[in-house]
C-alpha cells in the first residue's frame, strides 16, 4: 500500500500544482471540493488551513483521502502528460496533520428542526452533517451493529482503517449527530411513524441494494461467495479470527474472483493477505475495468493474477458439491457485420477452452435494487426495475419530505454517492425552509 | 441492549429463550423471523420467531446449539442481554387464497416444530380447522407437544423410534390425514430431507405446499447474498424473498448444499457436538445398565 506523505513530499507535490485559473479538478471532483486553494496553503505548509477548506466541502476528509476513486486526479490538467497532481494523497496528509477535531461553523438556518437520515454510510454520514451544518438536528438509523456501512463491512482494513474509521465516525457524532444502530427502517418503523415522532423531513440513503447473481452455473456451490457476503464477513464479523469470532469462512487454497469493481479488487487483495492464490477474471479489456491503473499496478505487485478477456462459463462441483474448478473461454475482438460498435465484437474464442485451478470463487457483479423495499415502505411509488420513483430531476419521492440519496437511484463510486447526498442535502433544506410551517416543534 | 427474560429447556438440546424486545414484538406477523447477536463476538444468527407477545413486549426464539455462537447464546442466562436484536425480518406469510373453515395443515419436524406453532396459532385465530402432524426422533426430542395439542383441531404425533405416540415419519402421517380430510394447503418446517419428502406427498395430490426455509446468513436485510437458494429454477434470497416459498419449487439438492456450507468447520471448532450430548442414541452408560438390568432374571 501507498504510504502517506512526508512533509517535504507534500510541500513539493503541492508545489507542482499549476493553479489553473479555471480549475478542472474541481469540475472533476462530485463534492467541488476547493483544490487549487488548499494546495496552496499546503504549498506554504499550514496543513490544519488545508483541512478546514476541505471540509468546507467533504467532511470525511480523513475517509476521502484513502478510499476516494479520485475523479480530480483524472480530471486533472497534468493527467495529459500522465503525471497529475496526487491530489488524494495530498488530503490525507491535510488530514493526518491537520487539526482533526476543530469542530465546523454552523448556521442557524434550520432552527433544529428534526431530520432523519437512513443509512449510516459514506451518503449518509455526508448528509447527516451537511444536515447540522445548516442547524438541523440529525438523526442517522443504521441497521447492522455498526456504523459506517460500506465503509465499515465493504471497503477492507488495507484501504481504509478502521482507527481512521473510528476517529472520522468519532468527529461526526461530535457535531451532534445522533447515530442509531440495530433499527432497520420498514420492519422496525415506518416512515409515518418517523413523521409521527417529530422528524420532518427523511433523507434515504439505503446504499446499491442486494447484489446480482452471475447465473453461472455452479453459482451455489459450498465455497462461491458473493463478493459482498465475503467482505462482510471478513471486515464486519472478523471471520479472520474464527472460532474467536462466531462468523466462519471456507476458503481453499487457489481462488478465482470474477468482476471489475472494487468489491471485485477488494476482495482479491483481502485474499492475497489471507495468503491465497488469486486469480481475477474479467471479461471485458483492461481498459473497461472500473478501477485506476495505479490500484491494477498495485494488485499486479501483490500478487493478484488478472485475466482480461476471459469468460467463466461454469464452476466445476466436485463430488461433495465443494468447487474443483472454473471452466473459463478466452474472448477476442473480431470483425463482425453488426454496425454497433463499428463492426467490432468480443466473441468466444473457438477451442479456447480451459479450467483453471482453484477452490473457491467470489463473485463480484454488480448491485440491483433490494427487492423488500416495496414491502418495507408501502406509502412509496416503486419504479418497474424495483428503484423508489423520483421526480425528474429532484430527489423527492412521490411522498412529500422523503428524499432519496447516494447509491440508492445510481450505482457509483464512494465519492458519487456523496455527491448526490449533498445535493439531496440541499433539496431537503428548500424543502424545509419553504414547506414546513413555522409552528412546528423546535429541539430546545 | 435487550434482556433476557426467561430461559428454558423445552427438549433435548432445544432452548427457548424470551427476550425483551417491544418494538419487534408488536410488529412481529406470523412467518417472519429476527436477527440476533449473543455476544459482540458472535455471528449474527436468524431465528424464526416462536412467540411475539406485544403485551409484554417479548419475542421468544427456540434454538439448538450447533456452533459457537449458539452456543455462547445458550450460555447466557436470565437477566443477561445481548446486544443486537433486528426484526421481524423476511416477508409473513400469506393464506388470502383459502377461505375460512378450510382444513390446513402443518408439518413440523424436530425444531421445525418451534417454526409451525406460531403458524397454527394464526391459522386457528383467522378461523381455519388445523391439522397438526408432528414428529421427531425419540420422545426427548419432541418439543412444544402440549402447545401444538392446545393449539390444533386433530393432532398426530410421529416419533422416529417409536418411544412416543405412533412410530414412522411426519409423511406417513400426513397421508393418513390426507385421506380422511380435504386439505387445502400444508405448510411445512423441517430439516432438508423431510420437507423434500412432504413435498413430494403433497405433489402426487397436487396439494399447495408452503415450505420455511433456514438458510445461512450474515446480515439478513438482503445485502450479502449468503442465503441464496434456488427456487423455480433461479436464484432467491430467503432473507427479503422469503423465508416461505412455493415447496414444490424449490431445489432440495441446492438447498442442502447451501445450509451444510459451514458443517465441517462448526463440526470441528464445537467438540460437544461430537460427543453423545446431544445425540440420540442412548448413552453407553445408559445403554450398558438397560442391558445389565435386563440381562438379569
Amino acid at each position: 500500500m501507498v504510504g502517506g506523505l512526508s512533509k517535504k513530499q507534500a510541500i513539493e507535490e503541492a508545489a507542482r500544482c499549476p493553479q489553473c485559473a479555471d480549475p478542472v479538478c474541481v469540475e472533476g471532483c462530485p463534492l467541488h471540493i476547493d483544490i487549487p486553494v488548499f494546495i496552496r496553503s499546503l504549498r506554504e505548509g499550514n496543513a490544519a488551513e488545508a483541512l478546514n477548506k476541505i471540509r468546507e466541502a467533504n467532511v470525511l476528509t480523513g475517509i476521502c483521502g484513502r478510499a476516494c476513486s479520485a475523479p480530480c486526479e483524472t480530471a486533472c490538467i497534468l493527467n495529459e502528460e500522465k503525471s497529475p497532481i496526487s491530489i488524494r494523497a495530498l488530503e490525507r496528509y491535510a488530514w493526518d496533520h491537520g487539526h482533526r477535531r476543530q469542530p465546523i461553523k454552523k448556521s442557524s438556518a434550520g432552527q433544529k428542526i428534526k431530520i432523519a437520515v437512513v443509512g449510516s454510510g459514506p451518503a449518509g454520514l455526508t448528509a447527516a452533517v451537511e444536515l447540522v451544518r445548516l442547524g438541523y438536528q440529525v438523526t442517522v438509523f443504521e441497521s447492522l451493529h455498526e456504523a459506517g456501512g460500506v465503509l465499515s463491512y465493504g471497503i477492507p482494513e488495507f484501504r481504509l482503517p478502521r482507527k481512521i474509521l473510528g476517529a472520522e465516525l468519532e468527529y461526526v457524532r461530535s457535531l451532534g449527530v445522533e447515530v442509531r444502530t440495530n433499527t432497520l427502517l420498514g420492519p422496525m418503523m415506518s416512515i409515518k411513524e418517523i413523521f409521527e415522532t417529530g422528524y420532518q423531513a427523511i433523507l434515504l440513503a439505503l446504499g446499491a441494494g442486494v447484489p446480482k447473481f452471475s447465473n453461472i452455473p455452479g453459482e451455489n456451490l459450498v465455497g462461491v461467495y458473493l463478493a459482498d457476503e465475503f467482505l462482510m464477513r471478513v471486515n464486519l464479523m472478523k471471520a479472520v479470527q474464527y472460532p474467536n469470532y462466531g462468523t466462519p469462512l471456507c476458503l481453499g487454497h487457489k481462488v478465482t474472483v470474477i468482476g471489475r469493481g472494487h468489491p471485485a479488487m477488494d476482495s482479491a487483495r483481502t485474499l492475497v493477505r489471507l495468503g491465497k492464490e488469486v486469480t481475477l477474471v474479467h471479461q471485458g479489456t483492461e481498459e473497461d475495468i472500473f478501477l485506476k491503473a495505479e490500484e491494477l499496478a498495485q494488485a499486479r505487485e501483490e500478487g493478484v493474477q488478472l485475466e482480461f478477456l476471459t469468460r467463466v462459463t461454469q464452476i466445476i462441483p466436485d463430488e461433495q458439491e465443494a468447487v474443483a474448478g472454473v471452466k473459463c473461454l478466452r474472448l477476442d475482438f473480431a470483425e463482425t457485420h453488426s454496425t454497433a460498435a463499428n463492426g467490432w465484437q468480443l466473441l468466444p474464442v473457438a477451442g479456447s477452452e480451459f479450467t483453471l485451478e482453484s477452490d473457491s470463487v467470489i463473485i463480484a457483479v454488480g448491485h440491483r435494487p433490494n427487492t423488500q423495499m416495496a414491502f418495507w415502505f408501502k406509502d412509496l411509488q416503486m419504479n418497474k426495475n424495483g428503484t423508489i420513483w423520483t421526480a425528474k430531476n429532484s430527489f423527492m419521492t412521490s411522498l412529500c419530505g422523503v428524499f432519496v440519496g447516494g447509491n440508492l437511484q445510481a450505482v457509483g463510486p464512494l465519492v458519487n454517492a456523496m455527491g448526490q447526498a449533498q445535493k439531496a442535502v440541499k433539496e431537503i433544506h428548500d424543502y424545509v425552509q419553504t414547506q414546513v410551517p413555522k409552528n412546528v416543534k423546535r429541539v430546545k | 441492549m435487550f434482556k433476557i427474560l426467561n430461559k428454558q429447556l423445552i427438549a433435548n438440546g432445544v432452548k427457548r429463550m424470551d427476550l425483551k424486545a417491544e418494538t419487534i414484538a408488536r410488529r412481529a406477523r406470523v412467518g417472519q423471523f429476527v436477527m440476533l447477536m449473543a455476544d459482540e463476538r458472535s455471528a449474527r444468527l436468524a431465528f424464526p420467531i416462536l412467540e411475539a407477545d406485544a403485551r409484554k413486549g417479548t419475542v421468544s426464539i427456540a434454538f439448538e446449539e450447533t456452533n459457537v455462537s449458539t452456543k455462547r447464546l445458550g450460555n447466557l442466562q436470565i437477566g443477561d442481554s445481548v446486544p443486537m436484536v433486528v426484526g421481524p425480518l423476511g416477508m409473513p406469510m400469506s393464506f388470502n387464497d383459502v377461505r375460512k373453515g378450510n382444513f390446513i395443515a402443518c408439518v413440523g419436524y424436530g425444531l421445525g416444530i418451534a417454526q409451525v406453532l406460531p403458524v397454527c396459532r394464526e391459522l386457528k385465530r383467522l378461523e381455519y380447522r388445523v391439522l397438526g402432524i408432528i414428529g421427531a426422533k425419540t420422545k426427548r426430542s419432541l418439543l412444544l407437544e402440549n402447545q401444538m395439542r392446545l393449539t390444533c383441531d386433530q393432532i398426530m404425533i410421529t416419533t422416529d423410534d417409536g418411544t412416543h405416540e405412533r412410530k414412522g415419519f411426519v409423511t406417513g402421517s400426513l397421508r393418513e390425514m390426507m385421506s380422511h380430510y380435504r386439505i387445502k394447503l400444508v405448510v411445512c418446517s423441517a430439516p432438508v430431507m423431510i420437507a423434500q419428502a412432504v413435498a413430494q406427498v403433497t405433489k402426487e395430490k397436487s396439494i399447495r405446499t408452503l415450505v420455511s426455509l433456514n438458510t445461512l446468513m450474515v446480515d439478513g436485510t438482503g445485502m450479502c447474498g449468503s442465503c441464496r437458494v434456488k427456487v423455480g429454477g433461479h436464484n432467491v434470497l430467503t432473507c427479503v424473498d422469503g423465508p416461505t416459498f412455493d415447496a414444490h419449487e424449490v431445489d432440495y439438492k441446492d438447498l442442502t448444499v447451501r445450509t451444510q456450507h459451514y458443517q465441517i468447520q462448526e463440526t470441528w471448532h464445537n467438540p460437544s457436538s461430537l460427543s453423545n450430548l446431544r445425540s440420540e442414541e442412548s448413552s453407553t452408560l445408559t445403554r450398558w445398565l438397560g442391558d445389565f438390568l435386563k440381562s438379569k432374571p
